[in-house]
């Protein structure tokens, strides 16, 4: 089908609008990060980064960010090894109460997280569990892991069981097969799910705010500098946080670039 | 073929909860035979392949593969292959990796692998270049060349096919049809194939077992099946095919369905001489049915109203109608067409050389 010109047009805009949408408010957050002045002011008068220069410096900075750095990891990590098993009972296996396992599993997704933070932590009060960034961790996977699974499930529900089938037939022992055969296949969806994982985790806020006890996160401390004792270190600590996380996504692009050429190089 | 079969399947039972797939299925394989089991889908052929290779457990009965008893041996510990209806080639790895993943796991050293891999290239007409292809890249054909490639690999005492052609087109499965029989004569090892295509099993195979409703309704070789099927099931599945319900008359002859027989006497030696009263179903090919002149003898005749003809590509099939309502069909070669006008009143004939009778049915 041919678009007509005015088609075009009204997509050109419609497109134009939703970049500006989405990423204006970022360019604004950058721009306050590099302002000299104390308070947020348009339009800026100095520039400067300072800003920057000091969140390196600060201690608590480098706090929050090792904190949410091991929450995000270990929920990563975590989440990939629960995805790739529950990923298979959910999608490759035929059992009894999967149909009933396969529903449970989405439900944590659909709760309003403050309420599951909420829950969460009158839980881990009343088995006397003190609050820190280890019972966020669990909040985290309780919300984190189902989606990992349906990510990782999703894959699996596109490769032929016939696969495992022949890996079998021609003497491959169980654990030869998810080696050789269900991992690799899987991997690519793992990757996705471990990246949505950390991305998840790391801006995570309501789950954290209710479970981290007296540990901050960082989107933590930025909610809380911004309601009391603003300084133009919160945005400066939203860009860092905003690059960091871009820079997971293009290393975990390249790294599977690199496997893949890797992978011909040795075939061809 | 007369040592002992190279599998032997004993009173095989296969069950699904309350529903039997397979009611108890014996069966003898010689060794280096191609065996192909023919059967509509849900026949049960599916299921017993599956049982064979291991896939599935059997509810009861046993396998022999010669002197092993097989039937409780998993999978991976038995010595047979199977070529997938999917194919299976593993979508990761290279068409070298594909070929070599059974002596990977035999822990054959790499240079042995990749030799034993390209020699098997050249076996199934791959060029050797293929040794590094991706299988994205491989065209259909070529798919079904490396998976019988890789079940060569393994070098299986028996080497089972679930429909590996199923998914081809026309004119590249009757090539690899060819190709698949004489890889077997060059091989010399065992083949079981499974399919629901009667053209497939008749090109390829020595015996053919046509499967219904779990069990076999005949085993033999194809000319066997084809010319004397032993029930109005393997007839019709058999190809395109006539039946006349039959009924013995005093003369030693038979009659019904519009049929006039002028067999004089000869009905013995056609093995289609019937006890008076006694009945059964008369069955004559499409190919053996002659349109008569009218000075042209035949020892069955039957008159019918022409209704239509069509191009089956080298040969014509023609329908006719006849008084009693039964509609026959006729196929000729195309440079043997009849000049006749759909309408027009014709009178066929075949001869007692040319029909089986299937007794008592």
């Amino acid at each position: 089908m041919k678009t007509s010109q005015t088609t075009r047009i009204a997509l050109y805009v419609y497109g134009v609008a939703i970049i500006v949408f989405l990423y204006l408010p970022l360019v604004s957050v950058g721009f306050a990060s590099i302002s000299k002045a104390r308070y947020l002011s348009f339009p800026i008068r100095h520039y400067s980064t300072k800003w920057y220069a000091e969140a390196l410096r600060s201690d608590t900075v480098s706090d929050l960010l090792f904190t949410s750095l091991k929450v995000a990891v270990i929920v990563t990590l975590v989440s990939m090894v629960v995805a790739f098993f529950g990923a298979l009972a959910f999608a490759r296996y035929q059992w009894r109460f999967c149909s009933l396992f396969q529903k449970l599993i989405l439900l944590p997704i659909f709760f309003p997280q403050t309420v599951l933070g909420l829950a969460l932590l009158m839980w881990f009060n009343s088995v006397g569990v003190i609050p820190s960034w280890k019972t966020a961790v669990v909040a985290h996977l309780v919300w984190i892991a189902p989606i990992a699974t349906l990510i990782v499930a999703i894959r699996a529900y596109s490769f032929d069981p016939a696969l495992e089938e022949a890996a079998r037939d021609m003497g491959a022992s169980t654990v030869t097969i998810l080696r050789e055969v269900t991992l690799p296949l899987l991997m690519p969806g793992l990757v996705s799910a471990g990246l949505f994982a950390f991305l998840l985790s790391w801006g995570n806020f309501p789950l954290s705010l209710f479970t981290t006890g007296a540990d901050s996160t960082l989107p933590e401390w930025l909610y809380a500098k911004m309601v009391s004792g603003y300084s133009p270190l919160v945005p400066t600590l939203g860009v860092m946080s905003v690059v960091g996380s871009f820079a997971l996504i293009l290393l975990a692009m390249s790294i599977g670039w690199l496997v893949r050429s890797v992978r011909e190089a040795r075939a061809g | 073929m007369t040592s002992q079969p190279i599998l032997r399947l004993r009173n095989v039972v296969k069950t699904f909860g309350s529903f039997t797939a397979l009611p108890g299925v014996n069966l003898d394989i010689e060794e280096g035979e191609f065996f192909t089991i023919v059967g509509p889908s849900g026949s049960g052929k599916s299921t017993l392949i599956r049982l064979l290779v291991g896939m599935d457990e059997v509810t009861e009965g046993e396998i022999w593969l010669r002197d092993r008893r097989i039937d409780q041996t998993p999978a991976n510990q038995r010595p047979t292959c199977m070529v997938f209806q999917s194919l299976a080639l593993f979508p990761h790895m290279s068409v070298g990796q594909n070929v070599e993943f059974p002596l990977k796991l035999r822990k054959v050293p790499a240079e042995k692998r990749r030799d034993r891999a390209l020699e098997l290239l050249d076996l199934l007409r791959l060029p050797q270049s293929y040794y590094s292809k991706r299988i994205s890249q491989c065209s259909g054909g070529e798919r079904q060349r490396v998976a019988l490639a890789r079940a060569l690999a393994f070098d299986p005492e028996i080497l089972f096919f679930d429909e590996p052609l199923s998914a081809l087109d026309y004119r590249l499965r009757k090539t690899l049809e060819k190709e698949l029989k004489d890889l077997h004569s060059r091989t010399g090892k065992t083949f079981v194939y499974i399919t629901h295509s009667l053209e497939e099993a008749m090109v390829m195979s020595d015996r053919i077992a046509i499967m219904n409703k779990g069990h076999f309704e005949q085993i033999a070789v194809a000319d066997e099946i084809y010319g004397r099927p032993v029930n109005r099931f393997v007839a019709e599945f058999m190809g395109e095919v006539n039946l006349f319900d039959v009924t013995g008359t005093d003369g030693g002859g038979l009659s019904g369905a519009g049929l006039e027989s002028h067999m004089n006497g000869h009905a013995e030696t056609c093995g289609v001489a019937m006890a008076p009263g006694a009945t059964g179903t008369l069955m004559v090919r499409p190919e053996y049915v002659r349109f008569l002149a009218s000075s042209d003898t035949a020892d069955f005749t039957l008159r019918g109203i022409l209704h239509g003809e069509y191009a089956l590509g080298s040969r014509i099939q023609y329908e006719v109608e006849t008084l009693g309502g039964q509609v026959i069909t006729v196929e000729k070669l195309r440079e043997d067409r009849v000049d006749r006008q759909p309408g027009a009143e014709v009178v066929l004939g075949f001869d007692g050389d040319h029909v089986h009778l299937i007794r008592g049915q």
